[in-house]
């Protein structure tokens, strides 16, 4: 265990362990940032969701919170003008990319945007921003859970639970910019891959991608 | 893509091969698969998961290789491929013009391959040759200051030669040429 | 220096002594030198080099041809050097199989140099004029690209005769840390784009003592498509990296070397397997190198088509047979890198310099160009310029100089625009600019960057809106789709400019536009989705007034983007007599009028640019207009 410290951030002086990533030290003390692509457990922090971001005193401008390691006496702020601005077009990015319907989305309610947006005051439906229309075919081939890839905002963490807790290898990002996604050998559907509907994957998505059959239609 | 009888046997053969060449670890992936599709023109789904199991990772990690990089097909190509050069030097003087003129010509769209499988057609980003752009190499020749009636050209030379490939062979078969000549 | 013996260099003069036999430029024999990198064979240097060889054998002369890499003047490919015993070497320029016949025969046989188709000699001498004597020549000061296209690439006793390789001896007679200290004190600074200071890298790479594995690689993924600088130094003179990249792998103490080359370019790939397979003959690679006890030895890596990996952590990845995906940095490679062990990165430029710093010391090279970026910059000058090719001037030369001194102006009298200056990474700069001095901290704050050395010449008749969206093109096609900002910022801003260069742009895209530019920049996670912006932002700048244009008036005014205009032929400048249009269409969309002049069928007409060209220069009938819909209004008024 490393050295205790103390660093503040929104003015509250809190203890932390010294070298942990900031996101993780102010989420455990109930402050809010918003992240989906951070997982504790991963060794190294993939930061692809750009969400995360925060102001430390004597840095040039906002930070990932999920990469910044935490140092003694560092001061940080979660929220500023070009803090919100960031967060606020990367969360609009996002939203222009993920097919809305929150009332028949079982996430409904416990979705990681819906909490982004009610923390941050953030519409759900982008205003500057057209939205791709995406119609991709859903999965839902396996009895457990469905996969609906227009919901999905590639933070990863299916992918990280089917590799290091399930330890199957069905699933894996294809493809590369836009065209990304989450896809499996072939892109067959889930039920002629080596998937063995163990829902490990399921638990950890953070929006409406990836559900249980039986939350469907609650 | 289903394969065909015998394609299956020259996957195996060539990918054993190459499988035999190498050291079986990740850093062997991407040169391994650069030499299956030298050798067949792509990178079949077998080949992908006969590396994926000697390396002893998931199939599908190899199929995110696979289809991240430009170079990496999972389609075989036509006979002759048409490569447009997209780069600054040969857009600005062009090169859409010449990609659309083979488009048109051949009824494809670019990253496509005809139904006859003589021609595919792609675009690169600049292969060195700025000076004569607009650059277009086909098969692994390049050719320089192309113009779009110079594509009906480039195109008509291949379908001659063809043609002549395809005399020498009714020759080589004097029954077949009777035929031909009902 | 004294301390340790002079092992290396012992052995270099060995080496040296038996290699200057084959000096290319010998004064008792003919040579013909035929520029084969890519751009000569392009244009048809191989059949001129098979011309030579069989004229020569022919009439079985004692002249050699050997093939040699590019000497830079791209524009006059493919290009010749004759070297004949009492005669100054003397280049030639557009060389066909006609003119190498006739060289055989009345130069070789014959003693008619035949100045009149010569370019440049290379020595001083009475008869004909060098490359400084040409304003390009005074301007330009050859350093990594001296040799290009004198050497034969695939002898390494070539290079070696030139005296090569010494500074590697040299640099094995010092302790490892001398040679970090010297380049530190050269304040060399990388030529991979963002300038990074060479010697603190290696410095920095150093500092974890305890772990004794360290790696070094050289960067040829070349990938701005408007470059090809790393390409030519590879393919004209490999061994001045591989020299570069030892010396590196030394100073820092790897025993493991990569070159990560582009699949893209076959011939340096060649070239550079025959450069190693070369070198380790000789005993300059593998093995107590040079009879000391330092063993290295370098591995060829050859990238598979994607862009991105010129970021040094996806480079890495894609090394590792990852998917080739940027990391967070820090760690920096230098610290974390290759299989997790300290990494140095450098560019194949910034390696050719490490050679010469050690034979001409850090004086001579900070002689050249500014205190903050000394030494030369090279650039792949092509677009609408006289003279494509490579060229390498001191940093402190003006953007002016540069395109007109150089590049000898704008081609076919037309009115300079604009440079794109470092790729899709880079901004496009007007004339308002061109004073400014090439060197890493003025040109980024005038909002381009230094880049790799793409530098793209536009006229009038090119269009700002359009040059943003082809380069946005480029960076969302080879976004590595990791992160939010670049993934879907990027595809954002393309499809805003599509929309603006098809004529459906509106007022407020230009707000969105330049808000979504400043975020991608400040938000995303890597250099390619950092600098994407930069293209629309500099225009943005110093172009705004196209936008308008474009958005307002629904014209393109460079008469460029192909919705936004017509072609129309002026009935009062067609001839009756002439149908060369007719034939140049494509489409066949160009017919012949009850009276005899052609006009357009618009509904056919695919805008491919064919009949202007085609349309005889003493009619030149054939214009292009925008809006579109001016051709109603001429054919009115023509009626
Ligand atoms: C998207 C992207 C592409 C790059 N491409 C190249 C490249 O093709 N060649 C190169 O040398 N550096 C490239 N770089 C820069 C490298 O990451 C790295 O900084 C460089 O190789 C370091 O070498 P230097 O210190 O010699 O400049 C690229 C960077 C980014 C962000
Ligand atoms: S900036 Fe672009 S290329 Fe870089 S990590 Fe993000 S998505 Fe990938
Ligand atoms: S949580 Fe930091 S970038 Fe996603």
């Amino acid at each position: 265990m490393n050295k205790k410290i103390s660093i503040t951030i929104d003015g509250k002086e809190i203890s932390a362990e010294e070298g942990r990533e900031l996101l993780w030290v102010a989420l455990e003390n109930d402050i809010f940032i918003p992240n989906l692509c951070a997982l504790k457990e991963k060794d190294r922090p993939s930061a692809s969701c750009r969400l995360c971001f925060v102001e430390i005193e004597g840095f040039p401008r906002p930070v990932t919170s999920c990469t910044q390691p935490v140092t003694e006496g560092m001061v940080v702020n979660t929220r500023s003008p070009e803090v919100d601005r960031l967060v606020g077009t990367a969360f609009e990015l996002l939203l222009s990319d993920h097919r809305l319907g929150c009332s028949k989305c079982p996430k409904n309610k416990a979705c990681a945007l819906q909490r982004i947006a009610k923390e941050r005051k953030l519409k759900l439906k982008p205003k500057r921003l057209d939205k791709f229309e995406k119609d991709t075919p859903i999965d839902d081939s396996t009895d457990l859970f469905v996969l609906d890839r227009n919901r999905c905002v590639l933070c990863g963490r299916c992918i990280w639970a089917d590799r290091h807790i399930a330890r199957v290898g069905a699933i894996g990002f294809s493809q590369r910019g836009i065209k990304r996604k989450v896809s499996t050998f072939g892109d067959k559907l889930l039920k002629d891959s080596p998937c063995i509907e163990c829902g490990e994957c399921v638990e950890v998505c953070p929006v409406g991608a990836l559900v249980f059959k039986k939350d469907y239609g609650k | 893509m289903e394969l065909l009888e015998g394609e299956k046997e020259v996957i195996i053969s060539q990918v054993s091969e190459i499988l035999g060449k190498h050291k079986h670890n990740c850093e062997n992936l991407v040169p391994m698969l650069q030499e299956v599709q030298n050798q067949l023109g792509y990178v079949p789904e077998l080949a992908m998961e006969m590396i994926a199991d000697s390396l002893e990772v998931p199939a599908v990690a190899v199929y995110s290789i696979v289809t991240f990089y430009n170079q990496l097909r999972l389609n075989p190509p036509g006979d002759h491929q048409i490569r447009v050069c997209m780069g600054t030097a040969c857009h600005m003087i062009g090169g859409q013009i010449i990609l659309n003129s083979f488009e048109r010509r051949l009824q494809i769209e670019e990253g496509e391959t005809t139904e006859d499988r003589k021609f595919s057609l792609e675009r690169v980003a600049c292969v060195g040759c700025c000076a004569i752009a607009p650059v277009v190499v086909i098969d692994d020749l390049v050719d320089g200051k192309v113009t779009p009636t110079r594509v009906d050209g480039i195109l008509l030379s291949f379908e001659n030669s063809n043609n002549n490939e395809g005399k020498k062979e009714q020759e080589q078969k004097p029954v077949e040429r009777g035929e031909g000549q009902e | 220096m004294g301390e340790k013996k002079n092992h290396a260099e012992k052995q270099y003069q060995e080496i040296k002594t038996k290699a200057e036999v084959k000096k290319p430029l010998t004064q008792d024999k003919t040579v013909v030198m035929v520029g084969t990198a890519t751009c000569g064979k392009a244009a048809g240097a191989i059949d001129v080099r098979e011309t030579f060889k069989e004229e020569i054998n022919k009439r079985k002369l004692n002249a050699e041809v050997v093939e040699v890499g590019c000497i830079g003047h791209c524009y006059a490919e493919p290009l010749v050097v004759i070297s004949k015993p009492g005669f100054p070497s003397l280049c030639y320029g557009n060389v066909d199989e006609g003119l190498s016949s006739r060289l055989v025969e009345d130069y070789l046989v014959g003693d008619d140099p035949c100045y009149e188709y010569a370019l440049v000699a290379l020595e001083p001498n009475e008869e004909f004029p060098t490359f400084t004597d040409f304003p390009r020549g005074m301007f330009e000061q050859k350093v990594i690209l001296e040799q290009c296209g004198l050497i034969d690439p695939e002898q390494i006793d070539h290079y070696i005769a030139v005296d090569g390789y010494h500074a590697l001896a040299k640099a094995l007679d010092m302790e490892p840390k001398e040679v970090i200290e010297m380049i530190k004190e050269s304040r060399l600074r990388g030529r991979g784009g963002a300038g990074f200071p060479t010697g603190k890298k290696w410095d920095f790479c150093c500092m974890n003592v305890q772990d004794p594995v360290r790696y070094v690689i050289c960067n040829a993924d070349e990938g701005d498509p408007g470059a090809f600088m790393d390409r030519s130094i590879l393919e004209s003179n490999p061994h001045q990296v591989i020299e570069g990249l030892i010396i590196c792998g030394y100073a820092v103490g790897a025993s493991q070397g990569f070159i990560y080359v582009r699949s893209e370019y076959p011939q340096a790939v060649r070239r550079i397997y025959t450069a190693l397979e070369q070198a380790r003959e000789k005993g300059l690679l593998g093995e107590g190198i040079l009879n000391t006890d330092f063993s290295f030895d370098i591995e060829v890596f050859q990238g598979s088509g994607a862009f991105v990996c010129g970021e040094e952590t996806a480079l890495i990845h894609s090394m590792e047979g990852k998917t080739g995906m940027p990391r967070h940095r820090p760690p920096f490679p230098a610290e974390v890198g290759f299989r997790g062990k300290p990494t140095v990165i450098n560019n194949v430029k910034t390696l050719s310099y490490i050679p010469h710093i050690l034979n001409k010391g850090v004086e001579w090279f900070q002689s050249i160009g500014t205190p903050d970026s000394p030494g030369t910059a090279v650039f792949a000058l092509v677009g609408k310029i006289e003279n494509t090719g490579l060229v390498e001037v001191p940093m402190g030369t003006t953007l002016r100089t540069l395109v007109y001194d150089v590049g000898g102006g704008i081609r076919n009298e037309k009115e300079f625009k604009a440079v794109q200056i470092g790729g899709p990474s880079g901004g496009c700069l007007p004339e308002s600019a061109l004073d400014i001095p090439i060197d890493f901290d003025s040109l980024q704050e005038a909002g381009a960057i230094m880049g790799s050395g793409g530098l793209v010449v536009l006229d009038e008749d090119d269009c700002m809106v359009e040059i943003a969206r082809f380069f946005l093109d480029f960076t969302q096609k080879e976004s590595c789709g990791k992160c939010t900002f670049c993934r879907l910022g990027t595809r954002h801003m393309l499809d805003i400019l599509m929309r603006i260069t098809t004529g459906q742009g509106e007022k407020k895209d230009i707000e969105i536009l330049g808000d979504l530019a400043v975020d991608i920049k400040n938000g995303s996670l890597c250099g390619l989705g950092k600098t994407a912006p930069n293209p629309v932002l500099t225009t943005l700048r110093y172009f705004m007034d196209e936008y308008e244009e474009h958005i307002q008036g629904k014209r393109c005014p460079s008469l460029m983007c192909p919705e936004l205009i017509n072609f129309y032929i002026v009935p009062k400048k067609c001839s009756k007599l002439c149908s060369a249009c007719v034939g140049s269409c494509p489409v066949e969309a160009i017919y012949t009028r009850e009276d005899g002049l052609k006009a357009i069928d618009l509904e056919k007409c695919v805008k491919c640019n064919s009949c202007p060209l085609a349309c005889p220069p003493e009619y030149d009938a054939i214009i292009k207009v925008s809006p579109p819909e001016r051709v109603e209004e001429l054919e009115k008024e023509n009626a």
